[in-house]
């Protein structure tokens, strides 16, 4: 059958082989960086879906994705009228948008549509329909289109245009009919014709609807003439990349549905990092040549479609046809021109681009998994798709169109059958000028008396403005109307500040250090709420200590810093001397239980040994009914068994080398002196915390703990590559301690006061649990002052909880504190929970300066905050640069991950978490069979604002300059406007915003902000994001006790 | 009260609690008045409760008590006394159907449970919970049906909720494809089950289990057919059984009905619904007994599922589908158990492996974490180590089980291509001849015969 699918013989194809099979290959290797750049999900980072368009500017990157992605670019237009509607674009956003944009061109005039400002204000302000050819003949013809305005029309407009076709047809045509004069135009024809559909006797006697629904059907009929007449086309459609895209549309058949069945289950099966019992066969070969080998031998049922496949396979084994000469048949099989080549071999890489971008990973950047993909298997790939696809396609054909001719001029042959139905967009724009009409209130005289040529120009002035270039104006707004808000809050709170000045003589009571990110902006506000005279700072999670670490529970050493350092140190955690025994014991236990464990997970799904297991399994009831219906305590029960196999709590990090050179062997695993002291010199300088220190000075990672989430690690420490940032800020700790790290540091001008104690811990965000390290080595005289502390930090998790919790529908609003961290304690345990927590689904701006400017200000957990001080720094701004190089990509990552995941969550994201399956222990599919779906799921951004984050830097303009002119990355994500960004002036209250290549100085909208007297008196009873607001007096505990009711325990 | 009355009273409890559910959850969003998430998980709780609370009290009188059987009637809804046929609801509870509505009360509670968090804030919260309560009411009245048209009214209940379920995110095309393969599947096992029921009916005057299959509480009992009119009801039912457990040759829809949100997956396929065949089987037990080639056909069709079953769950890379594999594969055994006559055996086989695969498919989507649990306890990567069947097996032989196994026996291609493809072109060409016939007599020339795809989507012609 199908005998288009197979080549009798394959023709020889390009002049010298070598270049060709080059240019094809880097052909293919350009497409894939099209392809997701998500690893494997268990090592989950944040970063820019569209990464591969960052050197063009943000809006021309999304037109151009959308064509290659076919992927919504925006919020849909409605989803913005909506936030219009309900106050949070305001009018004067989109007007102060459109002014911009349009700048000089505003105000020419577009025909009686007035200037080309009201008209694209017109059209964003009322929602035109528009629909296929099909559904607006229905609209006319069934629905109240022609017999009563559109609701949004105004009072005014309306008896504007009522009376106005009264009078014109009183006028100019009853009269003429009376006078018996020939009307012999075609349009007083059709007038004539909308008006003997009504009474005509009695015409004076017409009722206002009567009246209404003549001018709409004049409208109609004239705005659909006019469109006729006038001289404007449609840009014709795109022409069909693939095959299978004409074949779609010529019948309605989708041919990648045959295809990608078993590419999907063949892709995952060779990238299977071990579930399945059975390896794929001849795994080693490649996935072209095990492809080969399973679909070549001889025996099993072959669907119609793969009808002669194995004599295809045969011939190439024969032939001994590499994958990259097959790729070369294909193309030419199929008709490709070398020009098409490269839009033809990325549309099919894209086809499942899940799968496709998880192979190029898994080939280029995952020597560390159990089975990485051998060099080129993405050219096998393709090979095996692209054969696929022949025989899909000569399938589809043959059914459906009763084509059985060559392939090559398949698309053709399909696009001429499909050309007939093209529609030509004209109803559209005739039912767009008809909604126009209503709502600008133009007569249908008016109509009546335009001319063709005007008619053309109007028809382009609408197409300008297309759909596109609406939801562009509508996101602008939307970015506006945040970035205002916060840079007003900035502007206002920064009054009257003498940053300056020296701060205040006495010293913090304590001070904590968490890292920048945005969760942590409500744990540091309750902090310093709770004790007014701590500091809080931000740094990068990691703290600058980048290393593989390994804990003593752990199989192996995982990465613990941002994605772009590739670490050389490795540190260990070790139980202390005198417990070694009872780790060793409780290792072994360990072990009997994993193997256990894994022999039980294989066995149940085998068949005898499933029987036995399942005749035992009644037992399963037990653990299924509690940990379902009671997942806190079940978690604690759990607990208390797990402590037999857990080791020992007192451990020790393998922090110092004894060798000269960092390594993973023994005696090379730690740091030297020298380099301890070069990461606490390095963060303490960016963060500023060079004098003035606390007694205590606390170092919090912070890491997620959830179930049931195969998306547990994009919850963890963006810092430290999706792990928990805890073992870095112990190692960090520790390293402060040494005091021959603090005799160096003290020779490099950087004075550690003896009294000074550093501590590790670590912050879960999910169930708002801190805990500490190392206390053993707490020094007797710090103990009360450790206990003081420790009870502030316990306070803010219970505020912190019962912040997060007013987010969380299935929290009561009015729940204490108390119940609220019991609440999120029970989150992070539930195996029915999607949403364990909401990440960084609020996250839309960052703050890089000194703490002190926006202490104080309610910031929504919306917040990264990076702790730097200008005034420590040279002119050129060297720490700012080394501070900004990690901060601007990863928020910069995490912000746009989140905006393409939240705009297009089917087509960025990862969809609804619901039907999730993990597949291959890669990644996850929707149900039994779908691409590998990357991306955000839409649980974790239903509460996002999708917008690009807005940068607020303490330093000047020059500086911030100087910094993009020197570093690549900053300047393309910066000019390109992929990040909005501002400064803010160390000296006053000035801000400056970089838009267009420049900056100029901000006019704050406003010079008043809400005030409140605590964070919970200003978030409470509300779910939504919240407005900025001055928080007056440091609350105490009482006050919120108070406020519900309770006392916190 | 007597005992009698407090059967009665429990027994229609029992049955009127999922009733209840999902009158008042389908009628409030019929007419427009959708609950909200709270209070339909409220009500889902208490009609579960409250029925499970029935069951185990029926259960634990029926100890006290040392009765058998208790049948509870809904009267006759259907009497033509000329053909001697009665259409009776009647619910019986025995050592069968007892432990069966226990285990059905149990993981739908779970599971509803399980899905009033995780199905928080999705727009098809209302519909889950509709169809769930529907599902309850199948799995209640198919465990305690005492007559077979009860059975099967139970039966077609759980098939639709099902099919709709597999369907549940209806604007995604793989979703709704797969839930109509279901339903195809489903109609298929329900022609045989209805054909078996007019069968019995004609040959039994009714289709009361209890007249039908003897005095005698379950298991005893004896069927009052010959043993080739049991064969050949037998036969029937076990079509309906395959059909609805899975079993070769139906087993392609199986891992296609994991579309569905988690809890649905777990519980239907994983657990309850995916055992109802086996159920039937056991509640038409004295059947087989009547007939010994029946016995051995459902052996057989046990063990060649089971083997298949078996290969397929070793080759699925994604959780969801090894877990649907492994269910089949326990199905399998299951129905071999009951061929064997191994009657209590196979019971606690179902109570079994349904606890166990609910379970296991709740926990699906934490197998990354267990993954990485398991690793680290053990100190290394999880052992890769060659089985038996790498080191025995020859590579070629190993390979042709590799392709039966992945491509799930070929079943699905032998369905589609080779069975459904030949009946619809047949009918295809019947229509076609149709059409040139009804031209030829309306004296239309014959090319316009083909007006299926209206052509053109241009209207410019509005006026």
């Amino acid at each position: 059958m199908a005998p288009t699918a197979s080549p009798e013989r394959p023709a020889s194809t390009a002049h010298s082989p070598e270049d060709a099979a080059d240019h094809l290959l880097h052909l293919i290797e350009h497409a894939a960086h099209l392809l997701p750049a998500q690893g494997p999900i268990t090592v989950f980072v944040h970063h820019n879906t569209l990464h591969a368009f960052e050197e063009l500017r943000f809006d021309e990157a999304l037109l151009e994705s959308q064509q290659v992605y076919g992927c919504q670019p925006f919020l849909s237009e409605e989803r913005y009228r909506r936030e219009l509607a309900s106050g949070r674009i305001k009018e004067e956003d989109l007007i102060a948008v459109l002014v911009k944009d349009l700048d000089e061109r505003a105000d020419d005039l577009i025909g009686l549509l007035g200037t080309r400002f009201h008209l694209r204000l017109a059209m964003l302000k009322h929602s035109l329909r528009t629909a296929p050819s099909p559904e607006l003949r229905w609209v006319v013809a069934e629905t109240d289109a022609l017999r009563t305005y559109r609701s949004d029309v105004p009072p005014e407009i309306r008896k504007r245009l009522t009376e106005g076709t009264r009078h014109w047809i009183m006028r100019d045509f009853r009269d003429g009919k009376s006078a018996g004069q020939a009307k012999d135009s075609p349009l007083d024809a059709m007038i004539e014709q909308v008006l003997d559909r009504f009474d005509c006797a009695s015409i004076e006697s017409w009722s206002d609807d009567e009246w209404e629904s003549v001018c709409l059907q004049l409208l109609w009929r004239l705005s659909f003439d006019g469109v006729q007449r006038a001289n404007h086309t449609a840009p014709p459609p795109p022409t069909p990349r693939r095959h299978r895209d004409a074949l779609l549309s010529a019948t309605g058949i989708d041919a990648d549905e045959l295809a990608n069945d078993l590419l999907i289950r063949y892709s995952s099966a060779f990238l299977d990092q071990g579930y399945a019992h059975w390896p794929l066969p001849d795994r080693d070969g490649g996935f072209y040549q095990s492809f080969l080998a399973v679909y070549g031998q001889p025996g099993g049922v072959v669907p119609h479609w793969l009808f002669g496949v194995k004599r295809e396979i045969a011939r190439l084994q024969r032939e001994q046809v590499s994958a990259l000469a097959s790729i070369e048949e294909s193309l030419q099989l199929l008709g490709v021109a070398p020009q098409q080549q490269e839009a033809f071999i990325t549309a099919s890489l894209l086809a499942l681009r899940g799968w496709a971008g998880m192979i190029w990973q898994m080939e280029t950047n995952a020597e560390w998994a159990v089975r990485p993909a051998p060099r080129g298997t993405l050219v096998e790939f393709l090979a095996v798709r692209l054969l696929l696809d022949r025989f899909a396609a000569a399938y589809v054909s043959k059914e459906y169109l009763d084509d059985e001719g060559p392939l090559s001029m398949l698309r053709e042959r399909a696009a001429a059958k499909h050309a007939e139905r093209t529609p030509t967009g004209k109803t559209q724009l005739a039912f767009l000028f008809f909604q126009l009409a209503q709502t600008l209130g133009i007569l249908p005289e008016e109509l009546y008396r335009l001319p063709v040529k005007t008619w053309g120009r109007l028809a382009d002035e609408i197409d300008a403005f297309s759909e596109f270039e609406r939801r562009r104006t509508f996101h602008l707004a939307y970015e506006r109307r945040y970035r205002n808000q916060t840079l007003d809050a900035f502007a206002i709170h920064t009054r009257g500040q003498k940053p300056t000045a020296a701060a205040e003589t006495t010293l913090p009571s304590f001070q904590m250090v968490c890292c920048i990110d945005d969760r942590e902006e409500s744990f540091r506000r309750h902090l310093e709420e709770i004790d007014p005279t701590c500091e809080t700072l931000g740094y990068a999670g990691f703290f600058g200590v980048a290393m593989y670490y390994r804990g003593a529970a752990d199989a192996h050493s995982r990465p613990l810093c941002p994605v772009v350092i590739k670490p050389k140190h490795y540190v260990e955690e070790l139980p202390i001397f005198t417990l070694e025994e009872v780790h060793r014991r409780r290792a072994r236990h360990r072990r009997l239980v994993g193997t256990a464990s894994h022999q039980f997970h294989r066995i149940s799904r085998s068949m005898l040994g499933g029987a036995v297991t399942a005749l035992v399994g009644s037992l399963a009831s037990a653990p299924l009914v509690a940990r379902i219906l009671f997942p806190r305590t079940a978690a604690q029960i759990r607990k208390l068994f797990g402590q037999i196999v857990r080791p020992p709590e007192a451990t020790q990090l393998l922090l110092e080398r004894s060798q000269p050179a960092p390594g993973p062997e023994e005696g090379h695993i730690g740091y030297s002196v020298e380099e301890m002291t070069d990461i606490v010199e390095r963060t303490l300088r960016d963060t500023g915390l060079t004098s003035r220190h606390a007694r205590l000075i606390i170092f919090c990672g912070h890491g997620s703990s959830s179930l049931n989430n195969p998306h547990e690690s994009a919850y963890n420490c963006g810092a430290c590559s999706g792990g928990r940032g805890g073992p870095n800020a112990r190692a960090f700790a520790q390293m402060a301690n040494d005091a021959r790290v603090r005799a160096r540091l003290a020779g490099r001008g950087l004075d550690l006061p003896p009294e000074t104690h550093f501590i590790g811990s670590f912050h879960n965000t999910c169930n708002d649990g801190v805990e500490y390290f190392d206390l053993d080595r707490l020094p007797v005289t710090h103990k009360e002052l450790f206990a003081a502390t420790r009870r502030t930090i316990d306070e803010a998790r219970r505020r912190n909880a019962h912040e997060r919790c007013r987010r969380f529908e299935s929290a009561e609003l009015s729940i204490s504190p108390a119940a609220a961290l019991a609440h999120v304690e029970q989150r992070s345990e539930d195996l029915s929970q999607a949403r364990p927590e909401y990440n960084h689904a609020t996250s839309a701006a960052v703050f890089v300066g000194r703490r002190l400017r926006n202490r104080g200000l309610y910031m929504d957990r919306r917040t990264f905050m990076s702790s730097y001080d200008p005034t420590q720094d040279n002119e050129e701004g060297a720490i700012l640069a080394r501070v900004l190089a990690a901060v601007i990509p990863v928020c910069a990552g995490i912000s746009l991950e989140y905006y393409f995941s939240c705009v297009d969550v089917q087509g960025y994201g990862c969809g609804s978490k619901l039907p999730h399956n993990i597949t291959s222990l890669l990644g996850v599919m929707e149900g039994a069979a779908s691409d590998l779906r990357t991306g955000l799921s839409a649980q974790m951004v239903e509460i996002h604002e999708p917008m690009r984050v807005l940068f607020v830097i303490e330093t000047t303009p020059a500086v911030m300059e100087g910094i993009m002119n020197r570093n690549p990355v900053i300047a393309r994500l910066c000019r390109n406007e992929w990040v909005q960004l501002a400064t803010l002036s160390p000296a006053d209250s000035t801000i400056h915003l970089f838009r267009n290549g420049k900056f100029e100085r901000y006019e704050a909208e406003s010079d008043q902000l809400p005030e409140t007297a605590s964070s919970v008196d200003w978030y409470r009873g509300w779910r939504d994001h919240l407005g900025y607001a001055v928080i007056m007096a440091p609350a105490s505990a009482a006050a919120v006790a108070q406020s519900n009711g309770k006392a916190p325990r | 009260m007597s005992y009698d009355q407090l059967f009665n009273v429990l027994g229609l409890g029992v049955v009127a609690c999922p009733t209840l559910l999902l009158t008042v959850l389908g009628v409030s969003s019929l007419v427009g008045r959708p609950l909200d998430e709270r209070m339909m998980s409220r009500l889902t709780q208490l009609a579960v409760v409250t029925g499970l609370l029935a069951s185990v009290a029926i259960l634990a009188l029926m100890l006290m008590t040392d009765r058998r059987l208790i049948e509870v009637g809904l009267g006759n809804w259907l009497v033509l006394k000329e053909q001697h046929f009665h259409f009776t609801f009647k619910f019986v509870f025995d050592r069968l159907s007892v432990p069966f509505v226990i285990l059905s009360f149990t993981l739908c509670g779970v599971t509803g449970a399980f899905a009033s968090k995780y199905l928080h804030r999705e727009t098809g919260y209302g519909r889950f919970f509709v169809l769930y309560a529907m599902f309850l009411l199948g799995m209640v009245v198919t465990s305690l049906a005492g007559t077979i048209e009860t059975l099967f009214a139970g039966w077609e209940l759980v098939g639709l909720s099902s099919a709709l379920l597999v369907g549940f995110f209806h604007e995604r095309a793989t979703p709704v494809r797969n839930g109509l393969r279901v339903w195809t599947v489903y109609r298929v096992a329900d022609a045989a089950f209805l054909v078996a029921t007019l069968a019995l009916h004609h040959l039994t005057g009714g289709g009361d289990f209890v007249g039908l299959m003897g005095s005698g509480a379950w298991p005893e009992g004896q069927a009052a057919l010959t043993s080739n009119q049991a064969l050949f009801v037998g036969l029937l039912l076990l079509v309906a059984a395959a059909g609805k457990s899975a079993l070769v040759p139906f087993s392609g829809w199986l891992p296609r009905a994991m579309e569905g949100p988690t809890p649905s997956s777990a519980i239907f396929y994983g657990a309850l619904s995916v055992h109802l065949g086996a159920f039937l089987l056991l509640r038409v037990s004295p059947l087989l007994e009547a007939s010994m080639l029946l016995c051995l056909a459902v052996i057989a069709l046990g063990l060649v599922s089971a083997i298949f079953a078996a290969m397929a769950a070793r080759v699925q890379t994604d959780v969801k589908s090894a877990l649907a594999f492994a269910s089949l594969t326990q199905v399998s055994i299951i129905f071999v158990e009951i061929g064997c006559g191994l009657r209590y055996i196979a019971l606690i086989h179902i109570i079994g492996h349904a606890c166990l695969r609910t379970l296991q498919l709740l926990r699906a989507p934490t197998l990354l974490h267990d993954y990485h649990d398991m690793e680290n306890a053990i100190g290394g990567r999880l052992p890769q180590n060659a089985t038996f069947w790498q080191r025995v097996v020859p590579e070629p032989l190993r390979r042709r089980a590799f392709r039966l196994a992945f491509e799930r026996g070929f079943f699905d291609t032998l369905l589609a291509d080779y069975l459904v493809r030949p009946f619809i072109k047949t009918f295809q060409w019947c229509d076609g001849m149709e059409r040139r016939w009804t031209n030829l007599l309306a004296g239309r020339p014959a090319s316009d015969a083909d007006p299926l795809q209206a052509p053109g989507g241009v209207i410019d012609d509005l006026q």
